[in-house]
C-alpha cells in the first residue's frame, strides 16, 4: 500500500476521531519532538497490511481529551481514567484507519498498551512504512504514527 | 416510551461515552446497564430484562461474535436486539455480524445523533413528527 493513501487516511481518521467523539479543534501542525510531559500508547493491528500505531499525547492534553470525552471537569478526572480514554482514542484512530484502506477484508486490533516514558521514541529503521500526523490541540500536541510490515 | 439499554464494552471510560452519548441525544432512556464483556452481559440478562443491547466486538472472555452466538442461541434472549459499536467499518465484518443477527451496526467515530437514529430504528420508535 503506499505510504500516501496510508497517510491520507491516517490524517482524515485523527481529525475525524477527534472532532466526533472527542468534540476536539485539532490543527494541524508539523510533526516533532512533543514539549513536556506526554502519554504514549501503542496497538498493534493483524490484517492486510498488519504492524501497529503508536499515538503520543501531551498531558495536559490528554487529560482536556479525556475531560470532554467523559463529560467531566478536568480536575476532577483520575491519572487512571485519563489513561483510558487515550487508549480508546488510539484504538479509534488505528480503527478508522483500517477501516478506510482495508473495505474488502477484517482486521483484528490488540488491546492498547500504555508505554513506558522512555520507550515511545521513534525506533530510527522503520518497518516497510511509516506515516506520521501530528495535530495541535487547545492545550498540547498529540502525534499518531503508524507502522505496516 | 423510555427504554432500558445494556452496554457491553471492556472500556470503562467507553461505557461511560456511550452512556453520556444516548442521554446527549435526547434518546428517551429509562434505565442502563453496564457489562464487560459477552460473559457478564448473559449473566446480567438473566436477572434484568432490557429492550435493547449496544455491544463492541473486541473483548476478552468473550467477544462480540461469541455473545451474539450465544444471544441467537437462546430462546428468552434473541428477540433482544443486538447493535455492534465498532470501529471496524469493513463490508467483511458488517456482513459477518449481520448474519449473526446483529439488528444494527454504528461505527466509530460517530455523532451522538447517529446512535440514536439507529436506536430508535431498531426499536421501530415512531417518528416524532
Amino acid at each position: 500500500m503506499p505510504n500516501s493513501e496510508l497517510g491520507r487516511a491516517l490524517r482524515e481518521s485523527t481529525v475525524d476521531v477527534l472532532e466526533k467523539m472527542f468534540f476536539a479543534q485539532p490543527l494541524e501542525e508539523p510533526a516533532g519532538d512533543l514539549p513536556g510531559a506526554v502519554l504514549a500508547v501503542k496497538l498493534a493491528f493483524e490484517g492486510a497490511p498488519s504492524g501497529a500505531l503508536t499515538l503520543t499525547v501531551t498531558e495536559d492534553a490528554a487529560r482536556q481529551i479525556a475531560a470532554d470525552f467523559l463529560g467531566e471537569d478536568e480536575s476532577e478526572i483520575s491519572g487512571r481514567r485519563v489513561e483510558e480514554v487515550t487508549c480508546e482514542l488510539a484504538n479509534m484512530i488505528c480503527g478508522s484507519v483500517l477501516s478506510r484502506v482495508e473495505s474488502q477484508a477484517t482486521f483484528r486490533l490488540a488491546s492498547p498498551q500504555l508505554l513506558a516514558a522512555e520507550a515511545w521514541r521513534l525506533d530510527p529503521h522503520p518497518g516497510e512504512a511509516r506515516v506520521v500526523h501530528s495535530v495541535a490541540l487547545e492545550k498540547g500536541k498529540l502525534t499518531a504514527v503508524m507502522e505496516t510490515h | 416510551m423510555a427504554y432500558r439499554v445494556l452496554i457491553v464494552d471492556d472500556s470503562p471510560a467507553m461505557r461511560a461515552f456511550v452512556r453520556r452519548v444516548m442521554e446527549l441525544s435526547g434518546f428517551d432512556l429509562s434505565d442502563c446497564f453496564e457489562a464487560s464483556d459477552g460473559a457478564e452481559a448473559l449473566t446480567l440478562l438473566r436477572s434484568e430484562w432490557v429492550d435493547a443491547i449496544l455491544t463492541d466486538i473486541n473483548m476478552p472472555r468473550m467477544d462480540g461474535e461469541e455473545f451474539l452466538k450465544q444471544l441467537a442461541a437462546d430462546d428468552l434472549l434473541r428477540s433482544i436486539p443486538a447493535i455492534v459499536i465498532s470501529t471496524d467499518a469493513t463490508e467483511a465484518r458488517i456482513t459477518r455480524l449481520t448474519a449473526l443477527g446483529a439488528r444494527g451496526y454504528v461505527t466509530k467515530p460517530f455523532l451522538p445523533e447517529q446512535l440514536r437514529e439507529v436506536l430508535e430504528h431498531t426499536l421501530g420508535v415512531p417518528d416524532a413528527e
